[in-house]
């Protein structure tokens, strides 16, 4: 388990080296810079501006200075937000974005076992029927039409009962988290719940269930003890990327819901090629991402003695 | 002969598929004694292990149903009360491949002790306790380090052993084996085999074995039952099966096997396939393969009947009707 850990700790770490390269290289392709916004700025003050951010430095030059300061933690300070740091905006609003996306994916993940695994026991009945077309609803339609509706179906439930019984919009408490994070977990539940279904159906035609109903197993103990822990294992390997899909996929939501997250601050940085913004928001979430398959990686061995074990 | 203590009577299973309903097993009726080791033979697809699980309540419903029949275990008939109370209790079952019938993720020790848990409420210290000399009893070696293991850290023999473990733990009457051997490699096969004849022996539990070896079932068995498409067309001794073959198939079975006793004898194979269980044939199963076949054999079905008063034997073919013609007769003793 040690030796598997380390294992994706140090591909982790590659990955994170090679997002930050490409992004790098990327961004610096794009034509224009980050001074182009400024009006009219004469050729003096560009060079005294480029001078003081480094620009006027060969782009091999910039790179090397940039990954030094990374991994000294400094990701250097915003060009369009006067002397912000750009570690500040991170410090300040991902952990907004992350409580968002971590509610996201447990409801998404718990709603989908949960369905996936309702379907699976009725399947081909009323119960799996109707939860089948909800999810390709939910498969299909995008991000910020549910964002929307659930707003709207927020005022006018507000309207019905007379009172504010979730808010419509902002941040700060409990109550403001439930639908925005409900809505941004829609698409990952519609797909987990498919997934968990077929998992689900191959599971109870495996060789052992019949075993456990051979062994006078009740359904209920046949189904904790012996179906969940199998079928969950194919929903877990996709829980990474699907992670990855929630955090990323969170700007909309954000947006929809006026939530002070760092999705919207990154879109800001790309529209205005904010280079140090940029790099500092993409290399970060990379990191969060890269963590976060490796954590589920970890989860995976620890459901799955075959792979806790061998490796 | 002292009562039986599982009696199966006019047991008949069917499938829904896309193709029409199969009438996998369709009159099936044995008896099996205590301390007795019952060998079920037949070709693939004759109906062994629908009949098996049939009697575990183990048919998936639907696609597959019990039309008919009953099978009286302890004054109980599994098949109205789907062997609940019974199965894991009172009758254990292990399968073909013990490599997929154990839960991947479970340790073997807690797979062993589940049944004690949950049918005979031992603390999980006591079945845990209990699972480890059962490992030994099944002469699993370091049976308490191999009780903390999982599954593909188990050989397939090994595996077969702990099946065995875990379907004896609540000391069943019967114990049911489908192919206990087949998955496994030829030593490993004698090994298995001569394990569950000294738990036979320890215990007195009655065995169903089904298999397709002869050689298996003339080294384990007391009664043998051999099936044909759906129905049981001989029964009897394994000496009277063997040696005295009652039903043009069985005697088929015996041509097409080497015997010690005629080294030099041309094996013949049985020509011809199995009929279709989808419409299965008005009259005897095995008509369109069997060479004595007469003119009644194609409409009507012949009855198991007795070859002999002083015996179990018994055959379903018309040769043994008193009308049948006695000279080139092949299955009448002595004539
Ligand atoms: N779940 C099922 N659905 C549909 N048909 C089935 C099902 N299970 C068994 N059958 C049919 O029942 C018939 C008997 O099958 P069974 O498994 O009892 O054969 P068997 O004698 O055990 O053969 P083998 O020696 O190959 O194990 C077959 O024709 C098979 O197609
Ligand atoms: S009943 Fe007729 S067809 Fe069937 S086995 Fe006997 S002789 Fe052959
Ligand atoms: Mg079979």
């Amino acid at each position: 388990m040690i030796r598997y850990t380390a294992k994706r700790i140090l591909s982790g770490i590659v990955t994170i080296w090679f997002i930050t390269t490409a992004t790098f290289l990327a961004m610096h392709a794009v034509p224009g810079d980050p001074l182009m916004n400024d009006k009219a700025v004469s050729e003096e003050i560009r060079r005294n501006l480029e001078a003081r951010y480094g620009l006027d430095k060969p782009l091999s030059k910039q790179y090397v200075i940039f990954i030094s300061n990374m991994l000294k933690g400094d990701f250097g300070i915003s060009f369009t937000q006067q002397n912000r740091r750009v570690n500040d905006i991170i410090r300040e609003h991902f952990p907004v974005s992350a409580i968002l996306g971590i509610l996201a994916v447990v409801i998404a993940a718990l709603g989908g076992m949960l369905w996936g695994a309702l379907t699976a026991l009725y399947r081909n009945r009323l119960p799996d029927i109707t939860i089948m077309f909800l999810v390709i609803l939910g498969i299909s339609v995008p991000g910020f039409v549910f964002a929307a509706t659930g707003q709207l179906a927020l005022v006018h439930l507000n309207a019905m009962v007379g009172t504010t019984v979730l808010p419509v919009a902002g941040w700060g408490t409990f109550t403001h988290m439930l639908m925005p994070a409900l809505v941004l977990g829609l698409g990952t539940m519609a797909l987990l719940t498919r997934l968990m279904r077929t998992s689900m159906i191959d599971v109870m035609g495996e060789d052992y269930i019949r075993t456990a109903h051979a062994k006078g197993l009740s359904a209920q103990r046949i189904f904790l003890r012996h179906q969940l822990r199998n079928a969950i294992l194919p929903v877990v390997t996709v829980l990474g990327p699907q992670i990855a899909a929630i955090t990323t996929g969170g700007f909309v939501v954000e947006y929809v819901f006026a939530i002070p997250g760092l999705g919207r601050y990154f879109v800001q940085a790309v529209q205005q090629l904010d280079y140090t913004v940029i790099m500092g928001t993409t290399v970060f979430y990379g990191a969060f991402l890269v963590l976060m398959v490796i954590l589920v990686d970890i989860l995976y061995g620890l459901i799955d003695p075959r792979v806790r074990l061998s490796t | 002969m002292t009562t039986p203590i599982l009696a199966v009577r006019n047991l008949a299973v069917e499938f829904d598929t896309f193709g029409g309903v199969v009438n996998a097993v369709r009159d099936v009726s044995f008896d099996l004694h205590a301390g007795q080791t019952l060998a079920i033979v037949g070709e693939s697809g004759c109906g062994k292990s629908v009949t098996v699980q049939s009697l575990m309540g183990l048919i998936p419903t639907p696609p597959g149903r019990i039309t008919k029949g009953s099978a009286r275990f302890m004054d109980q008939d599994l098949v109205t009360t789907g062997a609940q109370g019974v199965r894991g209790v009172h009758m254990g079952m292990i399968f073909q491949d013990p490599m997929t019938s154990l839960n991947p993720t479970m340790r073997i020790g807690d797979q062993v002790a589940e049944t004690l848990v949950v049918h005979k409420q031992y603390t999980r210290k006591q079945a845990q306790e209990a699972a480890v000399s059962l490992l030994a009893r099944t002469h699993i070696p370091e049976p308490r380090r191999r009780a903390q293991q999982y599954p593909f850290e188990f050989s397939g023999g090994m595996l077969q052993r702990a099946m065995i473990a875990q379907a004896l733990a609540c000391e069943p009457a019967i114990l049911i084996a489908d192919e206990p051997t087949t998955a496994l490699d030829v030593t490993i096969q004698a090994q298995i085999l001569e394990l569950m004849q000294s738990l036979q022996k320890e215990n007195g539990m009655s065995i169903i074995l089904i298999t397709h070896d002869l050689a298996v079932v003339a080294r384990m068995a007391d009664q043998v039952a051999v099936m044909y498409a759906g129905e049981i067309v001989e029964t009897g001794s394994v000496t009277d099966v063997f040696y005295h073959p009652a039903h043009p198939y069985n005697l088929g079975l015996q041509q097409a096997m080497p015997s010690n006793r005629h080294p030099d004898r041309v094996l013949e194979p049985i020509p011809g396939s199995p009929p279709d269980l989808f419409s299965p044939p008005t009259g005897c199963g095995y008509c369109a393969r069997c060479p004595h076949a007469m003119t009644i054999c194609d409409s009507h079905p012949p009855e198991m009947s007795p070859i002999d008063i002083a015996s179990t034997h018994e055959a379903r073919c018309w040769l043994h009707h008193e009308l049948a013609p006695s000279e080139n007769n092949p299955v009448r003793p002595s004539s």
